[in-house]
């Protein structure tokens, strides 16, 4: 018995793995800056016991709006969302999904950024709210 | 044990495209009424289950389960279980959640015998495991991520049990993040923020054993409903129902068991759906389960 429990155990260890498949691969989207306009920008204030800094950049890329992190350094967390908000508290929010500093965000044609002024990095496992930034 | 082979064969073979339930909720704990060790005070129990799932999602899913008899009226279980996913989204496994299940026979009378069961599920993880910072859907997750309270009763008539349970989600600490349009994929829903409603179980189940009492089969139908249509957040923020998780599952399954001596016991069981729901945002959309356990009693 003792060795059919010790390799379960084993077993519990040895699969305990994690895999990317072709679904989970980072799909590095860059933005021909020459032909982009840029819509807006920001830069990041942290909240209170939160390190780091970074700005955010909205173009214009072939009629789709989309936002990247630029010189983004604030301290990463647990289940970090990009935001877009109408305040600087996540109450009324777009949520772009997962924070990656690599990622290229699309921004729904519905969104209006005159009413969606703010960016913000908030943790939504723990509604814990890393960073602000008011869109000029 | 050739027709054990047969059976399962017979099984195997039938061709099923259905939900299945879960491998570590309401089917496993329903199951734990018939589960009678004799004359010993203790039994630990190791298995595995291995499943297929919805699109290419394939299961492994390990669990250690100690019980302990106090009295020939109550008994009390706990089992910790484990599982890895795998598919288009690649491989993810984690520890999943941990069960504390009582159970009270009352006195057998007349070859009839009632039975309650009382138990708490907690999740160990909030069911937002993620892979290369993807967030990936409930099929993927080892947990449901709800704490969640089991209450059901049982009645032996026989070779017969009938059995009625129902769980209901009472903490739901699910921080599930996946958004389908977000995602390459187009097979599975969002999920984010995923609430759960509540699951009765009915099962209907034979008992029979060979001549020399070696092996023991129990073929048995679940009848699961599930109460009511789950519910996920936009991205707006906003609670969106998720229209035809509602509904009924019937599960078909077979349990065989070997008994190698008075202390050691090898069970087999297959189980499939043969009707299903037609959303399982949830993630319980096993197709077909495959498991295999050792019990030790002492």
């Amino acid at each position: 018995m003792k060795k059919i429990l010790a390799l379960q155990i084993l077993l519990f260890v040895i699969i305990s793995c994690e895999k990317e498949g072709e679904f989970a691969q980072t799909n590095n989207q860059t933005i021909n800056l020459n032909s982009a306009v840029l819509l807006k920008t920001g830069q990041f204030t942290t909240t209170s016991g939160i390190s780091g800094s970074g700005n955010v950049n909205i173009y214009s890329v072939n009629n789709q709006r989309k936002l990247i992190l630029e010189n983004y350094t604030i301290e990463n967390g647990p289940d970090l969302k990009v935001y877009l908000s109408t305040t600087d508290a996540p109450n009324t929010f777009v949520n772009l999904g997962n924070l990656d500093v690599e990622t290229v965000y699309t921004i729904p044609n519905s969104v209006d950024l005159n009413v969606y002024k703010y960016v913000l990095i908030h943790c939504q496992q723990f509604n814990h709210l890393y960073a602000i930034a008011l869109l000029n | 044990m050739k027709k054990i082979v047969y059976i399962l064969i017979m099984l195997i073979g039938c061709n099923s495209f259905s939900q299945g339930c879960s491998d570590a909720g309401i089917c496993s704990i329903g199951n734990g009424f018939s589960s009678a060790i004799d004359s010993s005070k203790n039994q630990i129990e190791v298995g595995n289950i291995f499943g297929k799932g919805l699109e290419d999602v394939t299961y492994i899913s390990p669990y250690i389960s100690y019980t302990r008899v106090f009295n020939t009226h109550f008994s009390l279980t706990t089992k910790i279980t484990y599982s890895q996913a795998s598919g288009s989204f690649g491989t993810r496994g984690n520890i999943g959640d941990a069960f504390l299940v009582g159970n009270y026979k009352f006195l057998e009378k007349n070859n009839k015998q009632w039975s309650s069961l009382l138990g708490i599920k907690i999740p160990f993880t909030g069911s937002n495991d993620k892979i290369n910072n993807f967030s990936i859907p409930m099929d993927y997750q080892s947990s449901l991520g709800t704490y969640d309270l089991f209450l059901g009763a049982d009645f032996k008539y026989k070779k017969w049990n009938f059995n009625s349970t129902i769980q209901i989600p009472v903490i739901n600490s699910n921080a599930n993040s996946y958004f389908d349009e977000y995602s390459a994929s187009n097979d599975f829903p969002t999920t984010n923020l995923f609430e759960r409603k509540s699951d009765v179980l009915f099962r209907s189940m034979y008992t029979f054993k060979s001549k020399n009492e070696k092996f023991t089969y129990k073929p048995n139908f679940l009848f699961i409903y599930h109460l009511g249509n789950d519910s996920y957040e936009d991205i707006f923020g906003n609670r969106q129902k998720i229209k035809d998780s509602e509904g009924l599952t019937i599960n078909a399954n077979l349990i065989s068991n070997y008994k190698i001596n008075e202390t050691n016991k090898i069970e087999l069981s297959i189980a499939f759906p043969v009707v299903y729901r037609e959303i399982r945002p949830d993630g319980l959309t096993r197709s077909v389960t495959l498991g295999i356990n050792y019990k030790y009693s002492f």
